[in-house]
């Protein structure tokens, strides 16, 4: 088979596949039989040939010694002659005796070789009796054997034998099992093609099955599944195990992706609560202020001035953190805004840790808008978060936001040690999560994954890199 | 008559036989031939015949002239070589004569027309005591002043006559003597053989190979008995079937004059 036709049969469905190798593997089996049944005929009509002039030229051996020992002409002919006669079918053609010299005595058909001619043009392609076969499409074929009398050589016998009849038996042959592995090979391939098919059936509908399915394992009613303890029906009980298997899994980490928001929101707290706390006691001063100078307009002013200030702020930490807990539930998308709610959220933790940030954002509204909010916020916060965690107290934190040719480069930097070998597989692999370390690493990874964006991981000298590349896209995902 | 045709049998077997010796003048390979002229010469002679067949003249002679048969049926010219040893028992009468002529023949397709054009071919010879089947040839060519041994380039011996037309008719010879009457008998019976040769040459009429026995047996009951029968083979219904069969109209008492053609010929072929 050629590559193309391997690569054809290699396209084609199962269910049409096996029963095409099936009829091919009897076609192969049909012509080696024929060729068997053909050379077996062959070598039985070759020994039949051989027993026949064998028979043939003994007789004549005995017949002819003593004439021929006497070159006696009419001798030779006559007894020929009545051979020939006598023959039923006459499958000798033409028989002829020749002296020790090579010289004819007789033929059966003198016309053909009188006597006194030179026997060789009749021995030219002569076959010894011992060796006949049976080759081409001549209708005759000729034999030479020593003549012997009395233990030596006294002449030669050239026979030719008419083999038409054989031949044809054997062209026949050929077409009648030519057309009988035809029509038995076409019969059984297609009986083996409708086996098979029936046996694939359950196979063909599990591929079904699994075909529209569109991104979602979906069990096989059990109403589908084949009776019995077959292999196919363990196939199919072993699809569907796995298939709630896939679905238990999703739902799981679906929750933990949930709970990660409120990790995240948590890790914050503390943060926040000091957001909220600090403003407090100046806000509550300056009703103290407002109270105490009631009569003085300007400091009236000025301290509910302060409080506008205050409440203003408190008011942007709590959107900040409530949109942070609403946004994976909407399909809005990136606006720089989004951004500016993360430093909100992101600051107070480096003002806490006593850090440097460096926050460079470019990257204007039309840019963002193809990226979905709710996931690069998740992604940011929690390399933020983890990049504030390894810096330490006194390190610096970065974050870096680029608009490229096809989507949107983030790049979060920090002056920690770098990432764990354990830290570090959560990020960039899919093995599963070691039992002990938190889930925001591999979140990261899963949703650069779902945007398909890609993750990076560089360690410089003095800081660690974490790239995540997200493509631009036409729709929410 | 029915009682004499059971007790015939009996008788027959109880008798001591007949010998006849037969040689190729006639169609001596048809069984049926030998049977019927067994049969007539049987109920003529009132005894058993025994048919004796030899493949050459040569041996038939040798047994006539041994006293191993009591008479044969020979060619005149192995008669006339041994003459003053035998005599004439009868002569057959073929197409109202006791006459027949030799035929030189050529495959149907030869173009050859006459002795002359036979020239250094190859020839079959029926016998060499036969007349029409040697003496006559080779006395053609002695008169037409050539020498007999170098005329043909080959010659075969087929002792027949009937094997003679089959080396012609077959192609193994180009041309044969054959004897006339056998040549005509066979394009009765086998026409398809003589089909395929060609007379292109008849002799003058012969003396018709004779029946001949042993001057000293002559008067031998078993020969007489034997002349009688062989004469009367027209008057039975046996003898009828059996020259039926042989294509002959009866059997007469013949002249050694009727062989003068022969032993002219002879005398060409000794005085060459």
């Amino acid at each position: 088979m050629t590559a193309g036709g391997f690569h054809l049969l290699r396209g084609m469905p199962l269910s049409l596949r096996v029963p095409l190798i099936a009829a091919a593997l009897m076609v192969l089996v049909g012509i080696v039989a024929s060729q068997q049944v053909l050379s077996t005929l062959s070598t039985v009509q070759e020994a039949r040939l051989r027993e026949l002039a064998r028979l043939h030229v003994d007789g004549l051996t005995v017949a002819l010694g003593p004439s021929v020992l006497r070159r006696d002409v009419w001798e030779v002919y006559d007894t020929l002659d009545r051979a020939a006669t006598g023959q039923a079918g006459q499958r000798m053609v033409l028989t002829v005796v020749s002296d020790d010299t090579g010289k004819v005595i007789a033929a059966s058909d003198p016309l053909r070789a009188p006597m006194d001619s030179d026997l060789s043009p009749l021995t030219e392609g002569a076959q010894p009796i011992d060796a006949i076969r049976l080759s081409g499409a001549t209708d005759h074929i000729r034999v030479v054997a020593d003549l012997a009398y009395q233990g030596r050589s006294v002449g030669s016998i050239v026979s030719e034998l008419d083999v038409a009849d054989l031949v044809a038996e054997r062209w026949w042959a050929g077409l009648y099992l030519l057309a009988g592995n035809t029509l038995v090979t076409m019969a059984l391939a297609f009986g083996g093609y409708l086996a098979m098919r029936r046996m694939l059936q359950p196979v063909a509908r599990l591929a079904g099955h699994m075909g529209r399915m569109e991104g979602t394992l979906q069990p096989i009613p059990e109403t589908d599944v084949p009776k019995g303890d077959t292999e196919l029906a363990k196939l199919f009980q072993t699809y569907n195990a796995m298939s709630g298997a896939v679905q238990a899994k999703a739902e799981a980490e679906r929750r933990l992706a949930d709970r990660e928001r409120f990790v995240s929101l948590g890790r914050l707290s503390s943060s926040l609560a000091h957001e909220i706390n600090n403003p407090l006691g100046g806000l509550l001063n300056a009703t103290d202020t407002i109270r105490t100078y009631a009569d003085r307009p300007e400091v009236v002013r000025e301290s509910a001035a302060l409080l506008d200030r205050g409440l203003r702020h408190l008011r942007d930490v709590a959107r900040a953190t409530l949109e942070q807990n609403r946004m994976d539930r909407s399909g809005d998308r990136l606006r720089p805004e989004d951004f500016d709610d993360l430093r909100l959220l992101f600051e107070p933790e480096i003002a806490r840790q006593n850090q440097l940030l460096n926050w460079d954002v470019e990257a204007h509204t039309a840019v963002l808008q193809v990226h979905p909010a709710a996931l690069v916020r998740q992604i940011v916060l929690n390399l933020l978060l983890n990049a504030a965690a390894a810096a330490g107290s006194g390190g610096t934190v970065s974050l870096w936001v680029r608009r490229v040719p096809t989507g949107l480069d983030l790049r979060v930097t920090d002056t920690g040690p770098g990432l764990s070998d354990a830290a570090r597989q959560r990020l960039m692999s899919d093995d599963p999560v070691q039992p002990g370390g938190g889930v925001g690493l591999r979140l990261v990874r899963d949703l650069a994954q779902q945007a398909g964006g890609r993750v990076a991981y560089t360690r410089l000298t003095q800081t660690t890199e974490i790239a995540v590349f997200l493509p631009a896209q036409e729709r929410p995902c | 008559m029915i009682g004499a045709a059971c007790a015939a049998p009996a008788i027959l077997r109880a008798e001591v036989p007949i010998r006849l010796g037969l040689t190729p003048v006639f169609l001596d390979n048809d069984a049926e031939v030998i049977s019927r002229l067994r049969l007539a010469l049987g109920q003529g002679t009132g005894r058993p015949i025994d048919l004796v067949q030899r493949r050459t003249y040569q041996e038939v002679t040798g047994l006539l002239l041994e006293g191993s048969v009591d008479a044969a049926w020979l060619c005149g010219f192995p008669f006339l070589q041994h003459e003053e040893s035998l005599a004439l028992l009868g002569v057959p009468i073929w197409r109202r004569a006791p006459l027949y002529q030799s035929y030189l023949i050529v495959h149907a397709d030869d173009p050859a027309q006459g002795l002359e054009d036979l020239e250094r071919g190859t020839h079959a010879f029926s016998d060499p005591d036969s007349n029409s089947g040697w003496l006559v040839t080779v006395s053609d060519i002695v008169r037409m002043g050539a020498r007999p041994d170098t005329f043909f380039d080959r010659t075969l011996f087929a002792y027949g006559h009937r094997n003679v037309a089959r080396s012609v008719a077959g192609g193994l010879t180009r041309s044969g003597s054959i004897d006339g009457y056998v040549w005509e008998a066979l394009a009765q019976v086998e026409p398809a053989l003589t089909a395929r040769t060609r007379v292109i040459s008849r002799s003058e009429p012969l003396g018709f190979p004779p029946f001949v026995t042993r001057r000293d047996h002559v008067a031998t009951e078993a020969v007489q008995s034997l002349r009688r029968a062989l004469f009367n083979l027209a008057d039975s219904v046996e003898g009828k079937a059996a020259l039926r069969l042989l294509q002959l109209d009866g059997i007469e008492a013949g002249e050694p004059a009727l062989f003068d053609g022969i032993r002219a010929r002879m005398q060409d072929l000794e005085n060459r």
